[in-house]
């Protein structure tokens, strides 16, 4: 074997690192399974395989007390061990799955490793207890040997061996071990054909390689029984031979048409007791040969790599409306030339390619939202646990697709949400019964389209959320103050759990209630230009809904002009529009402020708010634009001059030397040259608060 | 190191072994193997075309093939070797990543293959298994229905 340079050996790790939290993420997956069905030996089987793959790959990369640890692991996941703690044997693996984490951390930092005593303990528990043997032990209770063999090989079978010619079933298992099974297959094939006539032989030749555990023939052979063994005992590709000679009294006497009705006769009986069985076993199959092909067909690819196809995709866009409007320009000083039409025509199919190229770039960054929800059935199991309650996830909406880096960001937020929806929403058993609800609890996790945005909501059918005792611990950290806490909508009093340090849980529990939380879920929603809703009713739960922009790549924007120049708005962070006159514009607290159907709505002029110093002031117009805007529960008016258009744009980050003013989240350009600044809505609604005292935002 | 009972021939004599691969450093280390199980090096070869006339000429009891070479390719070299010499026990040495190959070559007549790392324990176990070969044994390697034969 060659030596690796080092950039070699740090790409390798880099992805063994990668693919072994994927591995992590399925054994927490499998434990929680094993959980639920302990003697399923299907589940103890993925267990083992994917904690067998942990062990090569980290034995390559020469992380050695992993490898190790791993290793005796695999001695637990036998059926015997399983067999008699079945109840013990998921907590070993879940708690290994942490262990393997920490490691990997502490690998991945160059740090100490942490002790791993306990988990020793618990695995050397379980292989010395009784009835369980040391190491890994032949599966005697799934010998290979079915024969299942059709009525047209059944015939063939007998008619051999009632012509006298010695047949044989043969079941050999291939080395769990190995690594190539369709060579090994291929290898088998070989063996059997070079020993004597093969009459039927399982699987047949289209099942994927991959999973092939056990190879069944019908053999007719001169050899002698033990010349078979021999020979069926290839090394390094066999583990395990079972052979029965098929004697002529275990063959109906020979006739045609009585066979073939025997045949059928018995096919009936066998569909009753072995059809469930063997249609499972075949739906596994076809399950693990689809699953091979999804993983041959995808590509890891640099997620920066992506992002520079992104912006060249943008730099195009703008490119097609520099085009589009020297076109206008064209049509009107050459409105006869037939070569308008060619370039109309080349013009637009350019353009449905290039929105078709920009779709495709999205969706490249767009994953399932599972990726993040297949964390929780484990976090919410654990949580459970802890708080000593039964709950349960219902999980839905999992196909939704989100960009990556959204969805990332979004992690640490849904985490808070759905470890406060188990220990704070969703109450004791005994609370409730008394409430007549089942004692098991049930926090559900959804995710859905809407319009260019993504929802995803954490519900809990608890108690709900008790508003007064959200005004009174408002008033008591100082939030508000007592008066204010009264004079407040209930929809208000409820968003005041997203101010800083804020704290409902009357204890500090482990898992969560540690005066941080909700106002950082806030400000990453903010930072995500998403917003979140909270919605609560007393007895039946509480539901907090998180939405965000599909991507953050581009835009669709409201473009607006104040004092003759052009700025954008979100448009999901758009309300509505209204038009109103100067005499309907209040002065409250030095501050100007509009009735809207009811609500106080603070106006904000861009030219006094900011310093935006060359906005000229223009003479006060009778009639105005107002765009309502609304972010993470809060809303303001924009006094703007006139409207201009909807339009998306490719956001281009600003460097900080360039714009001084957090006002400005980022700038696009238009087709025709123009800078467009992109205003930073939760920085406005920051800076308004500063100034005012909450109730007055509303 | 590991002792191994030597493996001989059926007349008693020394193994008579061919070690094809490209990298001189495998061949190096095949060849201490074979060494070590009691075996004679015939013969080496760097690629498939000096691998056939190294062959023809040498008539070895087992041929240790590597699948990837430059010139000819180990698949290529199993087939010729076997179109001429049915007889032929020839163990293919290949990593993981090339099971396609060493499918083709198992179709094409290879008798067994091992992989990379090689293990002294495992290579001893694989040839004598192949050794212990009936010669009167009947039939040739089939293709799987539906591969390709090219």
């Amino acid at each position: 074997m060659s030596r690796q340079p080092e950039d070699r050996n740090n790409e390798l790790r880099a992805l063994f690192f990668e693919s072994a939290a994927e591995l992590l993420q399925s054994l927490n997956e499998a434990g929680l399974e094993l959980e639920a069905r302990p003697s399923d030996e299907e589940v103890i089987r993925r267990v083992r395989r994917i904690v067998h793959t942990l062990k090569g790959d980290s034995a390559a990369c020469g992380l050695h007390k992993l490898s190790e640890l791993a290793h005796e692991l695999e001695d637990v996941l036998t059926p015997q061990v399983t067999g008699i703690h079945g109840k013990e044997v998921p907590e070993v693996v879940l708690a290994a799955a942490d262990s393997f984490d920490a490691m990997l951390a502490a690998y991945q930092k160059n740090a100490k490793l942490p002790s791993m005593s306990a988990l020793h303990a618990m695995i050397r528990r379980l292989l010395q207890a009784p009835g369980a043997a040391a190491g890994s032990v032949p599966d005697v209770a799934q010998a290979p040997g079915q024969f299942a063999w059709t009525e047209y090989e059944q015939l063939m079978i007998s008619e051999a061996v009632h012509r006298g010619d010695p047949v044989y079933n043969i079941a050999l298992r291939i080395d769990p071990n190995s690594l190539m099974r369709a060579a090994a297959f291929q290898l088998i094939r070989n063996v059997l054909h070079g020993s004597g006539t093969v009459i039927a032989l399982r699987p047949e030749d289209n099942v994927a390689a991959a999973t092939i555990v056990v190879v069944e023939a019908a053999l007719a052979s001169p050899q002698s029984e033990e010349k078979l063994l021999h020979r069926c005992r290839i090394p390094s590709i066999v583990s395990e031979v079972h052979i029965e000679k098929i004697t002529a009294s275990q063959m109906p006497e020979h006739e045609l048409l009585g066979d073939l009705l025997e045949a059928q006769a018995a096919k009936v009986v066998a569909d009753g007791a072995q059809g469930i069985e063997s249609d499972r076993a075949a739906k596994r199959t076809n399950a693990g040969s689809a699953a091979v092909a999804v993983a041959e067909s995808t590509l890891r690819v640099d997620a920066a790599r992506i992002d520079a196809v992104m912006n060249l995709v943008g730099e195009l866009i703008i490119g097609k409306s520099m085009l589009n409007r020297t076109l206008t320009e064209f049509d009107k000083q050459h409105a006869r030339d037939p070569v308008r039409a060619k370039l109309a025509d080349a013009m637009a199919f350019q353009a449905r390619i290039l929105d078709e190229l920009h779709k495709c770039v999205l969706k490249i960054r767009m994953v399932p939202v599972e990726q993040l929800f297949r964390r929780f059935p484990r976090i919410v199991r654990d949580v459970a646990k802890t708080c000593g309650k039964d709950v349960a996830l219902e999980i839905s909406g999992q196909n939704t697709d989100l960009d990556k880096g959204i969805l990332d960001a979004l992690a640490e937020p849904l985490m808070h949400l759905v470890r406060n929806a188990v220990d704070h929403g969703v109450g004791s058993a005994e609370e409730r019964l008394s409430a007549g609800k089942p004692a098991r609890g049930t926090v559900y996790l959804n995710a859905y389209h809407q319009g260019t945005q993504v929802v995803i909501e954490v519900r809990d059918d608890g108690r709900g959320i008790d508003l007064a005792l959200v005004r009174a611990r408002a008033v008591q950290k100082g939030i508000v103050k007592a008066e204010e806490a009264q004079r407040l909508s209930d929809q208000d009093a409820l968003n005041l759990i997203f101010e800083s340090g804020f704290s409902t849980a009357t204890e500090v529990t482990e898992v969560s209630g540690r005066g941080i939380g909700m106002d950082v879920v806030r400000t990453v929603m903010e930072r995500l230009k998403g917003t979140i809703h909270v919605g609560s009713q007393k007895g039946r739960g509480t539901t907090f809904q998180l939405r965000v922009p599909l991507t953050l790549a581009s835009i669709q924007t409201l473009l607006f002009r104040v004092g003759g120049r052009l700025f954008a708005v979100p448009l999901s962070s758009v309300v509505e529009i209204t038009r109103i006159t100067d005499h309907e514009i209040h002065k409250v607290d030095q501050r100007e402020v509009l009735r809207l159907r009811e609500q106080i709505l603070t106006l904000v002029r861009l030219n006094h708010l900011s310093r935006l110093r060359s906005i000229d002031s223009q003479p006060a117009k009778k009639k105005n634009f107002v765009i309502v805007i609304g972010a993470a529960e809060k809303r303001f008016g924009l006094v703007v001059d006139s409207l201009v258009g909807e339009e998306e744009l490719v956001i281009k980050a600003l460097p900080g030397e360039i714009v001084s003013s957090d006002l400005v989240s980022g700038a696009s350009i238009l087709g025709d040259g123009t800078v467009v600044l992109i205003l930073n809505v939760p920085a406005i609604l920051s800076r308004l608060s500063r100034a005012t005292p909450l109730g007055a935002i509303a | 190191m590991k002792q191994f009972a030597a493996l001989l021939r059926k007349d008693n004599q020394p193994v008579r072994y061919l070690v094809v691969d490209d990298s001189v450093f495998a061949r190096k280390n095949l060849i201490k193997m074979i060494e070590m199980f009691g075996g004679e090096l015939a013969g080496e070869a760097g690629d498939g075309l000096t691998a056939i006339a190294e062959y023809n000429r040498i008539k070895p009891d087992i041929v240790l093939m590597d699948i990837t070479m430059p010139q000819m390719e180990g698949i290529e070299a199993v087939e010729r070797i076997v179109r001429q010499h049915a007889e032929a026990r020839i163990v293919m040495v290949s990593s993981v990543g090339y099971q396609e190959n060493i499918l083709a070559a198992l179709q094409k007549g290879a008798k067994h293959f091992v992989q990379k790392p090689v293990k002294p324990e495992v290579l001893y176990e694989i040839l004598r298994y192949v050794l212990s070969d009936d010669p009167n044994a009947t039939g040739a390697p089939v293709a799987l229905a539906g591969e390709s034969r090219s």
